[in-house]
């Protein structure tokens, strides 16, 4: 899995590419968003547009995080899932939990 | 009592695929993605081979976790078969000492609906279209039809 992470208009957008599992790929997200909430950047773009599948273990980090961020006034909001991803966000019910976007730059103004 | 019909039948089971990797996510990785291919190989659709492959990912990782207690001098095996009808077993086993897969809290109740963990099992089940554990939970057998 890729990870670019950049700022735009103080939204960090995590962009990612590739499946997202247990090991490094979930190692590697973690890592920038935790680096992001100790910068103070509660406010999370996670850009899945070339993710084909995240685990179980992916979607742990995503509602872990998603809370931490709203806790300090942000949040965590997802672009351009794939269907099979919203399939799997559906099946274990949280696929509401998150805001869904089509594109990155909705995703990024909806925090103004 | 199995019969030709019934996918607990392994007589007619025909050999796709035998791997074992040691307890590691990288590693684990390798041997879904090798399951991956040879879906791909065998043109299954694209929709089943997301879900099954999703629902191997979802095992390996287990067996790594729970089964192996993340020590990657122990292994896991995991082999793939198909049926005479074109169904798909997979079977994922470790050398723990297995589990109670009744007593899995459901992921989608409210008051675990924001954990950070514990939808693995869950997923295999709705992405699956039969699964049973064996050897105590330490194996997990999952046919796609």
């Amino acid at each position: 899995m890729d990870i670019n992470v950049r700022r735009r208009s103080q939204v960090q957008v995590i962009q990612l590419r590739g499946q997202v599992r247990m090991g490094p790929g979930v190692d590697s997200l973690q890592k920038a968003i935790e680096e992001a909430l100790a910068n103070g950047d509660t406010r999370l773009v996670i850009d899945l547009t070339e993710v084909p599948m995240i685990d179980s273990s992916a979607i742990g980090i995503l509602v872990r995080f998603l809370a931490s961020a709203k806790r300090n006034g942000g949040s965590l909001k997802l672009v351009q899932p794939c269907k099979f991803v919203v399939q799997t966000l559906r099946l274990v019910g949280l696929l509401n939990l998150f805001e869904v976007y089509d594109a990155e730059t909705a995703a990024v103004e909806s925090f103004s | 009592m199995p019969s030709a019909d019934n996918p607990g039948d392994d007589k007619k089971l025909r050999e796709l695929l035998h791997l074992t990797v040691p307890a590691h996510f990288e590693a684990v990785a390798s041997a879904a993605d090798a399951i991956a291919e040879t879906l791909c190989r065998l043109e299954v659709p694209e929709q089943k081979r997301l879900e099954i492959g999703l629902a191997v990912q979802e095992a390996l990782v287990n067996a790594v976790v729970h089964g192996c207690g993340n020590d990657p001098s122990k292994n896991v095996t995991c082999q793939m078969q198909s049926d005479g009808h074109g169904r798909i077993i997979i079977v994922v086993s470790d050398p723990g000492p297995g589990f109670n897969s009744v007593s899995i809290p459901d992921p989608k109740r409210k008051e675990n609906l924001h954990s950070d963990h514990g939808r693995g099992v869950h997923l295999i089940r709705q992405l699956m279209d039969e699964v049973t554990f064996e050897r105590r939970g330490s194996e997990i057998r999952m046919w796609k039809y």
